[in-house]
């Protein structure tokens, strides 16, 4: 029975099947709400799943200069690792594999499947993949430092007993207490970092420097078809939904009504406004920064802010 | 096995390294012999200290071996001491699996150059040398045992003498060098002329009741002349030239073993000897020279055009994370440190291991000129992903676990003493290890993906004799990244307890009683306990990890209708994608990768490779500064 629970955890809720299928959703409603933005009527909310199924089928091209292990190894492990993370991240209470990771492992966790895209792409042997590559790194160090301040003053206000933490349980179980964070004024400007630092870690326009389309033709992606990149992909639209609801756990936690079910619904309703917030209105509204710009600016301004809420969550 | 017999182990540990030194220069021209002459000894040494770990890390017993049988007279230890704890054997252990995989591999490696048979000499005496500071405990023999392993590093680096770095930055590590023996030699002698002994354990109980202003330029200097052989900043850019000029199977030593001996002075001088470290001003100096040495050599690494010379920046800046954990004083920061010490030697073995394969095989180092091996080099490029992953802290491989135990400790003494600035030093350890990723990832774009230049069509794969050593190293990498329970429980857990028990390693050299006669304020540190305030469980990872790939492997064979096929032919279609035009070679190599970053740190970037000057003056400047720095800072302080 244990282990049927945790195969259902696994293979059906939070884990591979949901996903796919919430991570496919939350991009044709961001594809389709930014449509409607920009008063166009936009394609329906399932053409990111039309899609992932339509590259399934179509041919897979190996590039005659690439590392072929690397390169078709790599989509599946960024994909992989990404599953995996979903199920340590608390969705409305519902946490499938609690006290294995917290924060700061999910800080690194998701940084492998950046990592497999940056390796993918380098292994295809474009010098457009070459420039991608360099990209995705700066925008990798880009945001980094915002987030661990982010983590860093969310672990200082979750403290109990003086011991600052870094466990998303005891987040989640803080926010019980006192609230959901968001609602703390203190930490509102790292909420804000928060939001702004989830389009560069998912890759998400105006911060895609890595894979630019009308530059460098989608960067590291650029030598890849069929399956693999239909895996990249998804890894996008899944790397979505941890993100998002990693910020649901850490600022909006702890909303319970009693019912799990119920908890986990809101939560994932969360997930989807936190999506339209930080990507939806972000990208209708702002053009993509330049490379050296979005490094200046998350390491001024959204740090800035970060550090200004660490600072007030210490002191005040 | 019972005491008798073992008590021998250490010192015929550091005999069987020192003694095979002497034979392999007996063995002449025999090549055969002299390997397996060097061979023997390196495997007896890890042999001996492996057979140590049942009673000294597990029953927790010291071993204290006199030489000659001169034992302590009337409370007075003439006689020279071998004393090894559990952090001894932790720090003598880690040098054993270094040596040994190392000189495995330079069989073959050294292959292409003369002077082989003093190659083996001068490394032998280099790991007799490393091992016998770790082992010893005495402070003079500490010295003397520093002297012939700088000596024997120094020969080493300028070992390819047809290389003209080679000797400069012989030249460079002699001098520079030069200022941490002597600070070390002039320490011990003032410890000396106030205590009258030189036995750690006598030293260490007779300290609390003459400290003195002797005394404290005596920590200073001790404490300089470790951090020197440590090449903590700003003793660092002599170990750049150092550890990129030298035979790749050498740099493994100096920087995988070598810098550890600094380390070990350093928490020997300052948790054992003054136990300094339970002063706020000492740990705020320690966690402050870490921090610098850590950013600054991260992001002079970030700058280099040469494999081993990054990697060379690369190693301070790892110890630059052992000793802020260090200097932290909590049990969970010292246990950080240890671990992380012992993963540093490991993955940066490796990494060297897999810089000299490519040097091997092609020829140079120099990133620019290389590309596309991974093609050639299939099992070089997957050693070096292991390595490149387990420095950047990628979990599930050993420097995620240690350095996230390094963010733990930093973050919890942060709401410990309720300050901020140990929160901002948790940053600093994040970032770096972001920018250490990204200077890997330049690594693996320029050196092993991407194009390949035409002139390495006909490459080869390293021999099999290099690849094992590689393959050995590589695979404790994942164990003790893995496996950090085993780890913690029979070695780190230990050697944690060691640094904090003083009075054990004093009863056990001077007999049972004698600490508590001679100090009476016992510690700065209750019991070690090891709290943890997150949690990662890299076993449950990986099985999640089988578990979902299996699912999707299934998925994708239930699918296998709808699959495309996958095409590799040699022919147009199939080349890279080029704007449209016909492709030509282009390989986006290290000084085009991360403009967005060095463009805004320009100023920064600059302004530290100018005062990287290379000039051996300057560096000497900087040493003596830092010199007079630390002595300031102890007298004000301490």
């Amino acid at each position: 029975m244990e282990i049927l629970i945790k195969a259902v955890y696994i293979l059906i809720f939070p884990g591979l099947l949901f996903a796919t299928v919430f991570g496919l959703w939350l991009a044709g409603i961001d594809r389709k709400l930014l449509a409607r933005m920009q008063k166009r009527v936009g394609p329906p909310v399932l053409q990111p799943t039309y899609d992932f199924f339509k590259l399934l089928g179509k041919e897979t091209i190996i590039p005659a200069n690439a590392a072929k292990v690397t390169f078709l190894a790599a989509p599946y492990v960024g994909l992989i690792s990404l599953v995996v993370t979903a199920l340590f991240i608390p969705i409305g209470g519902l946490q499938a594999f609690g006290g294995m990771a917290d924060t700061v492992v999910i800080l690194y966790l998701m940084a492998i499947p950046s990592l497999a895209i940056i390796f993918g792409g380098s292994a295809s042997g474009s010098p457009f993949a070459g420039v991608g590559v360099s990209r995705s790194m700066v925008s990798i160090m880009s945001y980094e430092l915002p987030l661990i301040l982010v983590l860093l003053a969310v672990g200082r206000a979750a403290a109990y007993g003086g011991y600052t933490t870094f466990s998303l349980e005891q987040i989640t179980v803080i926010q019980q207490l006192t609230g959901p964070f968001l609602l703390d004024w203190r930490l509102i400007p790292a909420a804000v970092a928060m939001l702004l630092v989830i389009p560069c870690e998912v890759g998400a326009h105006p911060f895609d420097v890595g894979e630019a389309e009308t530059e460098i033709c989608e960067g590291p992606l650029v030598e890849y078809s069929g399956a693999p990149l239909a895996v990249f992909k998804l890894s996008h639209c899944i790397k979505m939904f941890i993100m998002t609801a990693l910020f649901t756990a850490l600022f909006l936690g702890g909303v319970t009504t009693g019912m799990l079910w119920l908890d986990v619904i809101i939560a994932l309703v969360f997930c989807t406004i936190v999506t339209v917030v930080s990507m939806t209105l972000t990208h209708a509204v702002m053009a993509r920064f330049r490379v050296e710009q979005l490094f200046k600016f998350f390491w001024t301004v959204v740090s800035g802010l970060a550090l200004v809420s660490l600072i007030l969550v210490w002191y005040v | 096995m019972t005491y008798d017999v073992y008590m021998h182990f250490p010192v015929l540990a550091i005999m069987a390294l020192f003694v095979g030194a002497f034979l392999v220069t007996l063995s002449g021209k025999r090549e055969v012999l002299r390997n397996i002459i060097a061979g023997a000894a390196v495997l007896i040494a890890l042999t001996l200290l492996a057979l140590l770990i049942k009673p000294v890390m597990v029953d927790g017993e010291i071993i204290t071996y006199w030489m000659g049988n001169w034992e302590p007279v009337n409370g007075y230890a003439i006689g020279i001491a071998l004393e090894v704890d559990a952090l001894s054997l932790f720090f003598g252990l880690l040098v054993a699996i270094a040596v040994a995989c190392s000189c495995f591999y330079s069989f073959q490696y050294i292959r292409q150059d003369d002077a082989r048979g003093g190659y083996f000499t001068l490394y032998l005496m280099l790991a007799g040398g490393v091992m016998g500071i770790v082992l010893s405990g005495d402070l003079f023999n500490i010295y003397v045992m520093l002297e012939v392993m700088t000596f024997a590093a120094v020969g080493l680096t300028a070992f390819r003498t047809w290389n003209p770095n080679a000797r400069e930055a012989a030249f460079k590590y002699l001098v520079v060098g030069s200022i941490g023996s002597s600070c070390v030699l002039l320490g011990t002698a003032l410890v000396y002329a106030q205590c009258h002994t030189l036995n750690l354990a006598q030293i260490s109980a007779l300290i609390p009741g003459r400290m003195n202003p002797t005394m404290v330029l005596a920590f200073a200097l001790l404490f300089t002349g470790f951090g020197c052989k440590s090449f903590m900043f700003p003793f660092h850019p002599i170990a750049a030239d150092a550890h990129g000029a030298a035979p790749s199977s050498v740099s493994v030593l100096i920087s995988g073993v070598f810098t550890k001996t600094g380390v070990y002075g350093i928490i020997r001088v300052s948790y054992f000897l003054f136990r300094s470290m339970g002063l706020t001003s000492m740990q705020t100096g320690l966690v402050f020279i870490g921090c610098v040495s850590m950013f600054v050599c991260v992001t002079m690494a970030l700058n280099q055009h040469d494999f081993k010379r990054l990697l060379a920046f690369h190693s301070i800046s790892q110890i630059g994370y052992i000793l802020t954990s260090l200097g932290l004083c909590t049990a969970l920061g010292i246990a950080g440190g240890l671990y992380h010490a012992i993963n540093h030697t490991l993955f940066k073995g490796l990494l060297f291991l897999t810089a000299g394969a490519v040097l091997y095989a092609t020829g140079t180092t120099y990133l620019e000129k290389l590309g596309g091996l991974a093609r050639k080099m299939p099992q070089t490029a997957a050693l070096f992903l292991i390595g490149a992953f387990s420095i950047s802290g990628i979990p599930p491989f050993n420097g995620f676990y240690s350095k996230w135990m390094i963010y733990q400790a930093t973050f919890e003494k942060a709401s410990e003493t309720g300050s901020i600035g140990y929160a901002l030093v948790t940053v600093v350890c994040v970032v770096t290890s972001v920018l250490t990723l990204a200077s890997f990832i330049k690594v693996g774009q320029s050196v092993f993906f991407g194009q390949m230049p035409l002139e390495y069509e006909n490459v080869k794969e390293t021999p099999l004799s290099m690849r094992i050593p590689m393959w050995i190293m590589a695979a404790l990498c994942v164990f003790t990244g893995v496996a950090p329970n085993i780890m913690i429980n029979y070695v780190i857990g230990p050697a944690t307890g060691a640094v904090l028990n003083f009075p054990g390693y004093i009863d056990a050299a001077m007999g049972e009683g004698y600490a508590a006669a001679t100090i009476t304020d016992t510690g700065y540190l209750a019991e070690p306990r090891l709290l943890t305030i997150g949690a990662w469980n890299p076993v449950n990872w990986l099985l999640l990890f089988v578990v979902v790939l299996a699912a999707v492997f299934l998925v994708s064979i239930l699918g296998k209708r709808d699959r495309g096929e996958v095409n590799c032919a040699p022919d147009s279609k199939h080349a890279v994608f080029f704007g449209g035009e016909e492709s030509q070679y282009s390989h986006v190599a290290s000084g085009d990768l991360f403009w967005g970053f060095k463009h805004n740190l320009r100023g920064y970037l600059g302004f530290m490779s100018k005062a990287h000057s290379g000039v051996t003056n300057d560096y000497v400047l900087w040493g003596v500064t830092a010199l007079a720095v630390i002595i300031l800072y102890c007298f004000a302080f301490m």
